[in-house]
């Protein structure tokens, strides 16, 4: 199962978005440990088994939160006040930083796996498309992401190339933290000049193809089938249930 | 002029969001000191460079001078960062963006979208770095912490430098570049024959 | 019922003093082919925006008269409105594609205007074939190259099916591949589709290529340096009344009409008075030789490179796919007092040779010695740093570098500039500054890559003549460019570079007579450089009929230093 027919990969964009955004939302509010632990079980296995990512992705996608999460542990344990239930020299270890802490940190873990999913599963371009068909996000708005998206795509070569540009004018030693700096501010102007030029062209582009004419039709429409409705439903379901057993009355 | 963002309003804020997104991102890839921060001490290094999440905001009103073009320049960053980007921070980023976006526009709508000196950016900066705090801390919980005090301070000192005359030095410096000549800022410089 | 019309059209911008067009009055019929020409800011890109809408609604102007396209009035129409009509091809490839893939691309006019979404597919399909495209059509637009961007953002601006169709400098960035592909394609499809045409194209001569006139549209406007219409009527009679003022704007004329200005002729390269007049400017020696001495070795090695492998990408550790360089086995040496063409295809790793050479870039095997040199690259606008002209220039240099600053400011007419942003400049102004701001280092050697690409004749005048002054001055130049007649005027020497090796690497006369090595490289000559080769008699004889045609055109002053 590759990653493109893989059965996450052919649900509806914007159903998985506001999945996404509902379990950030009913997580916002939980400060104990448990609930997100189960979560994050839970997810790990479904995102492994169903969006058809290799293995080795799914742990080195894992890094950038990884390291988040262990901070907010150790940040969260050490700076609360409470019952303590450790020393290390200066610094106290209490439980309620613990708990506080563990739950964050699996937060993050919950979170960060199913947005690695998600981002592996879905083409951005679609999910434009189904947000601007099914959630009725504006023409305009859409493409000027869209936009963004495209110069995104440029931007690694063209800082490549004025980095090299601008490295050739001076004889300056490297290494100096200062002239570091100033190297990075002026290239990033450099960026940011050619970008903005670019981006105006952009839009004339997208104008002078029509872009605003009504009435208007989607070339291949993001489909919203029942297998999305089951989904959606059988997620909200898992979610329920985990918040149900696991809370603390 | 209409109040209305017209398209090119709006790709230009997308673009000038995914630029600076970009180069925060070379940023801490360039520097591995910031990197190290950002993994296990990101969660107390993010205030320093929270300003640095600010800039759109405040360079997109400066430009485009039109109601809610702050927020919709925050919020179009963030849509880009989680769509396209993955961002774990996941879509709640985008609940944070339009948050710092409302605070930083707020002391350009207040003074009319007119006055652009020295201290309408700072407060930008501070109003952002201020009102995305106390989300953030109800979040991530910073209430029942020994360091909310240190937190906030951090936060709206990065805020007014990084979020607020930092930006005005940029505006500055793309005005006379002449590359947004075609939006409201171009309109409202002083006119310079080209010799 | 008339298509465009414009009546007494003025405009000026805010920000420069003077108005940019005059009076303009014009009127374009239903499949009718325009040609418009006039020098660099006469007010070509403005008319086509008048058209377009994008003047007044996107850019502040002031206009007074009338603009009207199919009936309805520009000032009250919006731009996208009339988008229905006006399909635009604009310069840069880069910024003409809004999506990531070819097919979304001709999808979106398509959806814009309502067409049924089960006919999309095939008008793509077709779209994409009459631009010769078609098998870019699964392609992401990030991976197109120059001339295949133009190509789809052609398809994309035709597949609706738009009365007028504005070609906006389509070839200005492409190199000559490019540009035969972006020409072919534009016949091909403007054939099918039959819209009516305004073309705008600064480069005719290669534009018009082996078929001459015939390859460009039947009717000529000629856009006056006041800004006013100074010519109106068939393409043969215009360009041939009006080819000296033309060539003093700095146009690039198709070579015929070039040729016929300068000697005042009819029937351009096959005239006998012609071939008689040139052949009499390969003979007449100037005060200026003396001064030049070219010789293959003369001068100390600045820079070598010794058995030199260029790559894009750093060698990987464990590679299990075999690893090939982009170029392997060079072996160059750049003298004081030289210049040095580089030729290649698209693609064969002459920029790579460059940054490599210029220490940007790490080389995969063999060795670089020399001083570092200094490096001008394509794009200007990439190497600005600062916020003033003067400022700019005198970037890196030690203080109290005024004067040599305001000497370079002098030589390279940008004095009046100094004050200026050198990102508001023109292509052309950019372009000298770059190079005075490397000058000013005073580096040994100096490489260029594409110095002359999309500039007008009379700034690839003063490029040639900047970098043939550096190398007089005792520096080692290299540039790297598509444009032959430019190669064969400037360089003492040509490298050509094909199939990731250097498979030629001598003067530049023999190298530009040897067909074999020009076909793997997938270079064409100019009719005019192909026919000096044969009958000028020496090399010499070559140089000095293309310096005394250059010499036609008057430029600012530009320092031989």
């Amino acid at each position: 199962m590759t990653v493109a027919d893989s059965p996450l990969a052919r649900r509806n964009p914007t159903v998985k978005f506001a999945l996404l955004v509902v379990v950030s939302l009913a997580l916002l509010f939980v400060f104990e440990p448990v609930t997100p632990a189960v979560l994050y079980g839970i997810a790990l296995v479904a995102v492994a088994a169903s969006s058809g990512i290799r293995p080795r992705l799914l742990l080195v996608g894992h890094l950038p939160f990884v390291g988040v999460a262990v901070g907010l542990l150790l940040v969260n344990a050490l700076s609360r006040p409470g019952t303590e239930i450790m020393r290390l020299g200066l610094l106290r270890v209490t439980a309620e930083g613990v708990e506080v802490g563990a739950a964050l940190g699996f937060r993050t873990l919950v979170i960060g796996v199913l947005a690695l999913g998600f981002v592996v599963s879905t083409d951005g371009v679609r999910l434009m498309t189904s947000l601007h068909q099914h959630a009725r996000l504006g023409l305009r708005f859409t493409y000027a992401v869209l936009a963004g998206y495209r110069t995104l795509e440029e931007l690694p070569r063209e800082w490549q190339l004025i980095r090299h540009a601008h490295a050739v004018r001076t004889r300056a030693a490297r290494g100096h933290p200062l002239g570091d700096v100033r190297a990075f501010a002026r290239a990033a102007f450099a960026l940011l000049v050619v970008s903005l030029r670019r981006g105006e062209r952009l839009a004339m582009a997208l104008e002078s193809r029509g872009l605003g004419l009504a009435p208007r039709t989607i070339w291949r429409p993001v489909a919203l089938t029942g297998t999305d409705v089951v989904f959606a439903a059988g997620s909200l379901l898992v979610l329920a249930t985990v918040f149900a057993l696991t809370l603390p009355r | 002029m209409s109040r209305r963002l017209t398209l090119k309003d709006l790709v230009l804020v997308a673009v000038l969001g995914t630029v600076l997104g970009f180069l925060y991102w070379a940023l801490v890839q360039a520097w591995t000191a910031l990197s190290l921060l950002m993994g296990p001490a990101g969660d107390l290094a993010q205030h320093l460079l929270l300003g640095g999440w600010l800039l759109v905001a405040p360079i997109a009103v400066a430009i485009v001078r039109k109601p809610f073009v702050g927020i919709i320049a925050e919020v179009l960053a963030s849509v880009i960062e989680v769509v396209f980007l993955g961002s774990a921070v996941g879509p709640l980023l985008i609940v944070a963006a339009a948050i710092q976006g409302a605070g930083s526009e707020l002391p350009f709508a207040l003074t009319r979208y007119r006055r652009f000196g020295w201290w309408v950016y700072a407060l930008s900066g501070l109003c952002g770095a201020g009102l995305v705090f106390f989300y953030s801390a109800f979040r991530s919980g910073w209430y029942g912490q020994d360091l909310f005090l240190i937190r906030l301070v951090v936060q709206l000192v990065s805020g007014v430098v990084l979020g607020g005359l930092l930006a005005k030095i940029i505006v500055d410096g793309l005005a006379r570049t002449g590359v947004v000549d075609n939006f409201a800022i171009g309109r409202v410089l002083p006119r310079r024959d080209r010799a | 019922m008339t298509l465009v019309s414009l009546r007494d059209v003025s405009v000026a911008f805010p920000r420069r003093g003077t108005g940019v067009l005059h009076g303009i009055a014009l009127e374009i019929a239903p499949g009718e082919r325009m040609l418009v020409i006039g020098g660099s800011g006469s007010g070509k890109s403005t008319l086509l925006q008048l058209v377009t809408g994008v003047i007044p609604h996107s850019v502040t102007a002031q206009v007074e008269g009338t603009v009207t396209v199919s009936g309805v009035d520009t000032r009250t129409t919006s731009v996208v409105d009339l988008s229905r009509t006006v399909a635009v091809l604009a310069q840069d490839p880069a910024s003409g594609i809004c999506l990531p893939t070819v097919e979304e691309e001709i999808a979106l006019p398509l959806e814009n205007r309502g067409v049924d979404p089960t006919a999309i597919s095939g008008l793509i399909d077709a779209a994409l074939c009459s631009a010769g495209v078609a098998h870019l059509r699964t392609r992401r637009t990030t991976r197109l190259s120059g001339g295949e961007g133009q190509r789809v953002a052609l398809a994309a601006a035709l597949a609706a099916g738009p009365a007028l169709l504005l070609l906006d400098e389509p070839t200005s960035m492409l190199d000559s591949e490019g540009v035969a592909a972006v020409r072919d394609a534009i016949a091909s499809s403007v054939a099918r589709y039959a819209p009516a045409v305004v073309l705008v194209e600064h480069r005719l001569d290669e534009f018009a290529g082996h078929a001459g006139l015939a390859a460009l549209p039947e009717r000529t406007i000629v856009l006056g340096a006041a800004g006013t219409l100074a010519a109106d009527g068939p393409t043969r009679e215009v360009l041939a009344d009006h080819a000296r003022m033309l060539t003093a704007a700095g146009c690039w004329l198709p070579i015929g009409n070039e040729l016929d200005a300068v000697f005042g002729t009819v029937g351009g390269l096959e005239s006998p008075a012609v071939r008689a007049g040139l052949t009499s400017l390969a003979r007449r020696s100037t005060a200026d030789e003396a001064a030049d001495d070219p010789g293959p070795g003369r001068g100390t090695t600045l820079l070598a490179a010794t058995a030199l492998s260029v790559s894009r990408t750093r060698r990987p550790r464990r590679s299990r796919a075999p690893y090939t360089p982009v170029l392997s086995g060079v072996d160059l040496d750049l003298h004081a007092g030289q210049v040095v063409a580089l030729l290649g295809a698209n693609g064969s790793g002459k920029s790579t040779l460059l940054l490599t050479l210029a220490g940007l870039l790490p080389a995969a095997a063999g060795a670089v010695t020399g001083e570092r040199p200094g490096m001008v690259f394509q794009n200007p606008e990439h190497q600005f740093v600062a916020h003033t002209v003067s400022d700019e220039v005198g970037y890196g240099l030690p203080p109290g570098s005024g004067s040599l600053v305001a000497r370079l400011l002098d030589s390279h007419g940008l004095a009046h500039l100094a004050d200026q942003s050198p990102h508001r400049l023109s292509g052309g102004e950019k372009r000298r500054v770059s190079l005075a701001a490397m000058l000013a280092h005073g580096r040994g050697t100096l490489l260029a890559d594409e110095p002359t690409f999309g500039l007008d004749r009379r700034a690839t005048i003063s490029v040639i003549t900047a970098l043939r002054g550096a190398a007089r001055d005792g520096a080692a130049v290299l540039f790297s460019s598509h444009d032959l007649r430019t190669v064969a005027t400037l360089a003492d020497r040509a490298v050509v570079v094909a199939d990731g090796r250097m498979i030629a690497n001598g003067p530049v006369f023999e190298v530009l007579r040897d067909a074999a090595v020009l076909e793997s490289a997938h270079l064409g000559l100019p009719p005019l450089v192909r026919w000096l080769l044969e009958n000028a008699g020496s090399d010499a004889g070559v140089l000095r009929a293309l310096r005394a045609l250059d010499a036609e055109v008057p430029v600012e002053a530009v320092a031989a230093s």
